[in-house]
C-alpha cells in the first residue's frame, strides 16, 4: 500500500507542478460538451430564479396609497416596510408558528415515511405491498380543501375521534380539537402525515431497492435477525438519502404550507394558525401592499439560506453527505 | 383560357366578400369574459336567454365565478392586469377601482346617447357619481340593485335580522317577540320541551356563523339591538348634527349581548362547533331544519330556505324578527327598532367595464337596450307563454311556472341570472305602458306573493293577522343622507380595520365560551386590546360619513 502511490495523489502532485490557468482551460476543453449541455438549465435558473430577484427592489417602495399605485407612483421609502413588519408582534408569532409546524411536519413526516418504507420493504408478498403503497399514497392527490373538510367532520365535538375516545373512556368530555390553539399544530402534523406519508415513502423505498442483497445475506449468515438486518443494513443504506432530504427540507422550513392553516385556522386558533404566508396575505397581498409582501418574502429567503447553509455545514462537519 | 382563369380567380376573390357585405347588418359576434365576485354555477350550454342575447346582440359570455377568497382573487387580477371585460368585484370593488381596473362609464353615458341608462341613474346621481383625484365626475359601476321605480315595496326582510324557526313561534302560541330576552326565553322554552326533532336529531338553539367575511353574524348584531340599521361596524347617531360615529363593539352597550350569549352557551343553546364550522356546514345544518335561530342576513342563507321549502319543511323555515335590547340593558331606555331601510342604490356593486375591454360601446349599447321593458321582462319574468302569462294586463304565473323559478337546475337552463344579477336592472313598479301597475320582479307581484304562498305560511301569518313577512318588523325608515355606512370605502385605514376584525374573530368566541365568572375581566381585556384599532377605524369613519353627507346634500 505504502509503496504504490494511488493515482489520485499523482494527479494532485502533477497539478501542483503546473499551476495557473492552464489547468482550468484544459478541464474546460475536455468537458465542453457537458458544459454546453448544462447551458439550458443555467439559463433557466438565471431567468426564473435570479432575474425575479430584481423584484426585491419593491421591498423598499411605498405601496400604501392605492391611487398612486394605480398611476404607477411608488416612491422608495427606505426600510419602512421592514420596520413595519418588525413592529408587529404577530409577525414574530407567525414566524414561531411557521417554524413549529414545519418542525412537526418534518419530524412526523420523515419518521412516518421511513417507518412505513421499512415495513413495506420487509413485506415479501408483492400484491399486498403494492396495495398498501397505492392506498397510502392516494390521499396525496386529494385537494387540501377536501382533506380539511373531512378533518373538520372527523375532529368535530361529536365527530368520530371524540366518540372513539369517549367510548374507550380516555376522555370524559369531548375535546374541542378545532377550537383550541394548543391542538392546532399537532392537528396539522397529523393531517399532513395522513395525506403525504405514502408519497414520501416512494423515495425511501427506491433507496432501499438499491441496497445490495448480498449485504442482507451476509448479515443473515452472521446471525442477524430481521430486526438487526433493518438496523444494520437497511437504515445505513438509506442514510445518505435521508441526509440529503433533511438538508433540503431544512431549506423549506419557513414554508410550513399555507392551505391547511388557511382553511382550518383563523378565528379562535388564530394565535397558533397564522403562518408567515397567511400574515403576508392578510396584510400584504390582500391589501395590494406589494412592499410589505416583498419585504416579508425577502426576510423569509434570507432566513432560509442561513438555515440551509447551517445544516449543510453541520452535515459536512459530521462527515455526512452535503448538498453543496 | 387565360380569360376564363382570370374570371374564375376574380370570382374566387370576390365571393368570400359577399357574406361579409350581407352580414354588415348584424354585429360581429364577440365573446365577453365575465367575472362574478361571488360563487355561482355555470349556466347550461343551451340556456335560452343567453341564446336570445347572442341572436340579438351577437354577444356570448364566458363566466368566471369566485372560488376562494375574494380580496386575494382580485389582488392577483390587479397584479397581473388580467381583467375580464365585465368585472364584478363583489364586496371589494373598491380594490379594483383603486387599482385602476375600470373605465369611467360617464364617457359613454349621457342623456342624448343613452336615454334609458341616464334616466335609470339620474334620480340617484348624487350618490352614484363620484369625484376622482383631479375632481372629474366619475361613475365606475352602475349598481346591480337598489335603483327602484315607484313607491318602495317591502314584503320581506331581505337583510339582517334575528331569525327564528316558524315552529318555535307556533309552539309558543304565536307571541310577538320584540326584545333579546323574549327571543332567548322562547328558544330556551322550546328546546327544553323539544330537545330533538321527530327523527331524533338534537336541536341547536342558536347558531353563530363566524367564517371569513360572513362573520357579520358574530360582530354586527349590537347596532341593530341599539335600534340602528346596518352601518357595518360603526354606530351612527343621526340625531346629532355631526353624525356622531363610533365603533360599537368596544363600548359598554355591546357587553350585554355577548354576556347574554355567554349565558346561553352555558345553558346549552349554542354549540361550540358553531365557531369552527364553515359556510357549507352552516347551510347544511340550517337545511336539516335543526337550527332554531340565528342572527344573519336573509340572502346569506337563501339556499337553505330553498332547500327547506323543497323538502316541504315549512315549519322549519325562518321568520325575521327585529329585536332590540330590553330596557334593563340600556339604562331603562326604550329602543325603537329599525331593521328595514328606505331603498338605497347598491353603490359600487355590480358590473364595471374593465380597461382591457375592447368594446365598451357595445356593452353600453347592449345595457341601454336591455333596460327596455321587453328585455327587463325577459330577464325577470322569462318568455311570455312559456314562463309566464298575461291576463287582463296582469303578469301571472301558473303554479308550475312559479315552482320552476325556485328550481336551480331549471334556472341554469332558462334564466340568465349569472349575467343579469350584476347588470343594471329596473326594480319596483312598472310605471308606464301596457303593464303599468305590475312589478318588475315576480317576487314582488301581489298575485305571486299571496297566490303561491303555501298553506302553512298562510295559516301562520293569519294567526298574527299579518299579510306579509315584513309586518314582523317596522315599516321601512328613510335613510340618513350618508346611506348605509358599510358601503363606505375604508382603504386608508385597512390595516387597522384588519386588526380590528381579527381581534373580534378571535376574542368574541372566547368571550361567549368563557367561564361566566371570568367574563367581566375578559371583556375588559378585550376592550383594552381592541381600543387602538377601533379608535383609528372609528375616527376615520366619522370623517368619511361627514364627507358622504356633504357629497349627497351638496347637490
Amino acid at each position: 500500500m505504502a509503496v504504490n502511490t494511488p493515482p489520485a495523489e499523482t494527479a494532485a502532485v502533477s497539478r501542483k507542478l503546473r499551476p495557473g490557468k492552464t489547468g482550468f482551460f484544459r478541464t474546460l476543453g475536455r468537458q465542453w460538451q457537458m458544459l454546453l449541455m448544462s447551458v439550458p438549465m443555467l439559463l433557466y435558473v438565471l431567468l426564473f430564479n435570479y432575474a425575479p430577484m430584481w423584484g426585491w427592489i419593491n421591498a423598499f417602495r411605498d405601496y400604501t396609497n392605492k391611487k398612486n399605485v394605480a398611476r404607477g407612483i411608488t416612491p422608495f421609502n427606505g426600510m419602512a416596510n421592514f420596520e413595519w413588519l418588525f413592529s408587529r408582534p404577530d409577525f414574530f408569532q407567525s414566524i414561531r408558528n411557521t417554524l413549529a409546524m414545519s418542525l412537526i411536519n418534518l419530524v412526523f413526516g420523515t419518521v412516518s415515511a421511513i417507518l412505513l418504507a421499512v415495513l413495506l420493504n420487509e413485506v415479501r408478498n408483492r400484491g399486498f405491498k403494492r396495495t398498501v403503497q397505492t392506498v397510502t399514497y392516494l390521499p396525496h392527490f386529494l385537494s387540501m380543501v377536501i382533506v380539511v373538510s373531512m378533518a373538520q367532520n372527523i375532529f368535530a365535538s361529536s365527530g368520530p375521534v371524540n366518540q372513539l375516545l369517549l367510548s374507550l373512556g380516555i376522555i370524559r368530555d369531548p375535546v374541542f380539537w378545532l377550537g383550541e390553539g394548543k391542538y392546532f399544530w399537532w392537528l396539522v402534523g397529523v393531517i399532513n402525515v395522513w395525506k403525504e406519508v405514502g408519497w414520501s415513502t416512494i423515495i425511501y423505498i427506491s433507496a432501499m431497492t438499491a441496497i445490495d442483497p448480498c449485504l442482507y445475506e451476509a448479515a443473515s449468515i452472521d446471525g442477524a435477525g430481521r430486526f438487526n438486518r433493518i438496523l444494520h443494513v437497511t437504515l445505513p443504506g438509506i442514510r445518505s438519502t435521508f441526509v440529503i432530504l433533511l438538508i433540503m427540507n431544512i431549506g423549506h422550513l419557513l414554508e410550513a404550507g399555507f392551505e391547511i392553516q388557511y382553511l382550518l385556522g383563523g378565528g379562535l386558533v388564530r394565535d397558533y394558525s397564522t403562518t408567515i404566508d397567511i400574515f403576508v396575505l392578510e396584510y400584504g397581498t390582500e391589501k395590494l401592499n406589494i412592499g410589505v409582501a416583498t419585504a416579508a418574502g425577502m426576510f423569509k429567503s434570507i432566513v432560509a439560506i442561513i438555515l440551509l447553509a447551517g445544516a449543510n455545514f453541520i452535515s459536512r462537519r459530521l462527515g455526512e453527505e452535503t448538498l453543496i | 383560357m387565360k380569360r376564363i382563369l382570370a374570371v374564375l380567380l376574380t370570382l374566387a376573390l370576390i365571393l368570400p366578400l359577399v357574406p361579409m357585405a350581407l352580414a354588415d347588418e348584424t354585429l360581429e359576434p364577440i365573446t365577453l369574459t365575465v367575472f362574478r365576485g361571488d360563487p355561482g354555477d355555470q349556466p347550461a350550454e343551451d340556456n335560452k336567454i343567453y341564446k336570445l342575447i347572442e341572436e340579438k346582440f351577437g354577444v356570448k359570455f364566458e363566466f368566471e365565478f369566485l372560488a376562494g377568497n375574494l380580496d386575494e382573487t382580485l389582488g392577483l387580477k390587479i397584479f397581473g392586469q388580467d381583467y375580464p371585460d365585465l368585472f364584478d368585484g363583489g364586496n371589494s370593488a373598491d380594490l379594483i377601482i383603486d387599482g385602476g381596473a375600470l373605465i369611467n362609464l360617464l364617457d359613454y353615458i349621457s342623456p342624448e346617447k343613452t336615454p334609458r341608462l341616464w334616466a335609470h341613474i339620474e334620480p340617484q346621481k348624487a350618490r352614484l357619481i363620484e369625484k376622482d383625484e383631479e375632481g372629474n365626475d366619475v361613475l365606475y359601476i352602475i349598481p346591480n340593485y337598489g335603483l327602484v321605480e315607484g313607491e318602495q315595496i317591502a314584503l320581506t326582510v331581505g337583510g339582517p335580522a334575528f331569525f327564528i324557526q316558524k315552529q318555535v313561534l307556533a309552539w309558543a302560541g304565536y307571541p310577538k317577540i320584540k326584545t333579546l330576552n323574549q327571543y332567548f326565553d322562547v328558544l330556551e322554552a322550546f328546546l327544553k320541551e323539544n330537545p330533538t326533532d321527530a327523527n331524533g336529531n338534537p336541536y341547536i338553539g342558536f347558531d353563530i356563523l363566524c367564517e371569513d367575511w360572513r362573520h357579520f353574524c358574530l360582530i354586527n348584531p349590537v347596532q341593530h339591538l341599539m335600534g340602528r340599521p346596518n352601518d357595518g361596524e360603526v354606530l351612527i347617531d343621526v340625531s346629532t348634527p355631526d353624525y356622531h360615529t363610533e365603533t360599537f363593539i368596544d363600548k359598554p352597550y355591546a357587553k350585554p349581548y355577548y354576556k347574554k350569549l355567554n349565558e346561553e352557551f352555558h345553558k346549552g343553546l349554542i354549540s361550540r362547533d358553531t365557531f369552527t364550522m364553515n359556510y357549507d356546514q352552516y347551510i347544511a345544518q340550517l337545511s336539516s331544519g335543526t337550527v332554531l335561530g340565528m342572527f344573519d342576513q336573509a340572502w346569506d342563507f337563501g339556499t337553505a330556505t330553498a332547500a327547506l321549502n323543497d323538502a316541504k319543511m315549512f315549519e322549519n323555515t325562518y321568520v325575521a324578527l327585529g329585536l332590540v335590547y330590553d330596557p334593563e340593558y340600556v339604562d331603562g331606555k326604550e329602543i325603537e327598532e329599525h331593521y328595514l331601510n328606505g331603498s338605497l342604490p347598491n353603490v359600487r356593486r355590480g358590473f364595471g367595464i374593465s380597461v382591457n375591454c375592447q368594446c365598451p360601446e357595445r356593452i353600453i349599447a347592449m345595457w341601454e337596450e336591455m333596460l327596455s321593458e321587453e328585455w327587463q321582462l325577459i330577464f325577470n319574468w322569462g318568455i311570455e307563454g312559456e314562463d309566464y302569462y298575461v291576463e287582463n294586463g296582469r303578469l301571472l304565473m301558473t303554479q308550475e311556472q312559479y315552482n320552476n323559478t325556485n328550481d336551480n337546475t331549471w334556472k341554469l337552463k332558462n334564466k340568465a341570472d349569472a349575467f343579469f344579477q350584476s347588470s343594471p336592472k329596473r326594480q319596483g313598479w312598472i310605471l308606464e305602458g301596457e303593464y303599468a301597475g305590475n312589478c318588475w320582479e315576480p317576487a314582488n307581484q301581489d298575485e305571486i306573493v299571496f297566490g303561491m304562498m303555501n298553506d302553512y305560511d298562510k295559516d301562520f301569518l293569519s294567526h298574527y293577522g299579518f299579510s306579509k313577512w315584513a309586518d314582523f318588523v317596522n315599516p321601512p325608515i328613510e335613510l340618513a343622507p350618508y346611506g348605509e355606512a358599510w358601503q363606505i370605502n375604508y382603504n386608508p385605514v385597512e390595516v387597522e380595520h384588519t386588526d380590528f376584525l381579527n381581534i373580534q374573530d378571535q376574542r368574541l368566541p372566547e368571550l361567549i365560551m368563557c367561564d361566566p365568572a371570568e367574563f367581566d375581566a375578559k371583556w375588559d381585556a378585550f376592550v383594552e386590546e381592541i381600543t387602538p384599532s377601533a379608535t383609528a377605524f372609528g375616527n376615520y369613519m366619522q370623517q368619511a360619513v361627514l364627507e358622504e353627507v356633504a357629497k349627497v346634500l351638496g347637490d
